[in-house]
């Protein structure tokens, strides 16, 4: 089992006013003056407070029930739903991974909404939720780089809670990798803390895509967050 | 109508909150809802008429805005932030019981679930519809609701979950309150929850906006 650990800095993430506009819903070409200032300014203070890291484990000891479409992870069997079975697998490997943005975005996110300040603390949200994203795009690229070394691809990452895998799948990932793993722990509704956290698996493989997003495999066609390519 | 609500009713739809904010760009260095509320008490304008004929219209056209996709979260939170701004000047009235409004409602995310945002752009939007609003917070159990249903007879209840796992929580905790006050009409909303979930575990309303929870409400208004 190999695995690395990863720390990223804000800058390296490609992070722009434009995106965060996208993601609190306006529509390409449109912006707002109040916001957009707001939204730099809230940036930059995201900049300074954000503790960015990813970790990845990679498993080889996998097995696949297509009757039930099921992954078996060591002795984990994981529930993915057929959506993500489908893409998953013809994978060798799966990489197991965590990242987040850290606890700081959070904490300012609600001190704001708490002062009367809720704009504030939203567009902290938006950017913590954009900035963890992005850390595990890093991650996913330096993996993917990793792998053709070896003549080896990688798959989209799928994350519980999406595309028909249950959250509360989650236990049994967190069951996969040692405690505290990326300083990321798991509350019993399998809410991550901090809540800036994502977790998921990547295939491994000789035969497999990276597409340019997964929302294509999703079946929620109204999502706020659903993108075209 | 008083010119001087037609201009707090644009400061409240356009997120004037006061003098310093520097939006919109046609009112910079202008009063805001917060002076301009205060200014409409000085000049003897009733706290009821100021609430009825320029916050909660001002309100309504926000919502309506949001659900038809002319605005967006930003910018109903800071129309929001400027009915607050108006709102902190009749809040003695309604103390006093000078000033009614339309009722109470209790809203909390449920057990189990930290989020929060989208529970307070709707608690915002119901108290700017001229509304009480008794927020339990986050993370909040079936006994906290059946405590402040206890505490406010009469309390139209919201429940918010974000997570499938907690989901489960909601349905626990309507079933609860279904089964110890009948009467009571309980709400239900969040990026899981659907009309068919809401059904399914017996709450008798769910909006996927602010706005729809608002015309639900209007029915069981007091006043």
């Amino acid at each position: 089992m190999t695995g690395k650990t990863f720390q990223f800095e804000f800058r390296d993430l490609n992070i722009n006013v434009d995106n965060i506009e996208r993601a609190m819903g306006y529509p390409e070409g449109e912006s707002h003056e109040a916001i957009y200032d707001i939204v730099v300014k809230v940036m930059k203070q995201v900049e300074a407070i954000c503790d960015l890291k990813a970790e990845y484990r990679i498993f080889n000891d996998i097995s696949y029930d297509d009757a039930n479409r099921r992954i078996t992870v060591q002795r984990t069997v994981l529930n993915t739903g057929k959506i993500i079975y489908r893409q998953i697998k013809k994978s060798d490997a799966l990489a197991l991974f965590v990242c987040t943005a850290g606890r700081e975005i959070e904490e300012r996110s609600r001190t704001a909404m708490r002062e009367s300040d809720v704009l504030e603390g939203y567009i902290y949200d938006i950017i913590g939720s954009a900035a963890v994203e992005a850390t595990a795009e890093l991650m996913q690229d330096e993996l993917e780089h990793f792998m053709k070394s070896s003549d080896l691809k990688i798959s989209n990452r799928f994350s519980p809670g999406y595309c028909g895998w249950d959250v509360a799948e989650q236990h049994k990932l967190f069951g996969l990798i040692p405690d505290n793993y990326c300083a990321i722990s798991l509350t019993s509704s399998a809410l991550m803390d901090p809540v800036k956290s994502v977790s998921g698996i990547i295939g491994i493989g000789p035969d497999l895509k990276r597409q340019a997003s997964t929302c294509r495999f999703c079946d929620m066609k109204d999502c706020l967050y659903r993108r075209q390519d | 109508m008083s010119e001087l609500l037609t201009q707090l009713s644009y400061c409240v739809e356009f997120g004037k909150i006061d003098k310093a904010s520097p939006y919109p760009p046609n009112l910079k260095g202008q009063e805001g809802a917060d002076e301009i509320a205060r200014r409409a008490l000085d000049e003897g304008i009733k706290p009821d008429e100021i609430l009825d004929k320029a916050l909660i219209p001002a309100m309504a056209i926000v919502g309506d805005k949001f659900t038809k996709k002319i605005i967006y979260v930003p910018q109903m939170l800071m129309a929001a932030k400027a009915m607050s701004s108006a709102m902190k000047h009749l809040k003695p009235y309604f103390q006093s019981g000078e000033t009614k409004r339309k009722g109470k409602f209790i809203i909390g995310t449920v057990s189990g679930d930290l989020h929060d945002i989208g529970k307070n752009l709707v608690a915002m939007m119901i108290e700017g519809a001229g509304w009480e609003i008794i927020d339990l917070g986050v993370d909040v159990n079936t006994d906290k609701f059946l405590k402040a249903i206890n505490d406010n007879p009469g309390a139209v209840v919201g429940l918010s979950a974000l997570l499938t796992t907690t989901m489960e929580h909601m349905k626990k905790t309507v079933e609860a309150i279904k089964g110890n006050y009948s009467g009571v009409t309980t709400l239900v909303g969040g990026a899981p929850v659907t009309m068919d979930y809401c059904l399914k575990i017996g709450a008798d309303f769910y909006s996927p906006d602010p706005q729809g929870a608002v015309n639900y409400l209007n029915q069981f208004a007091l006043k």
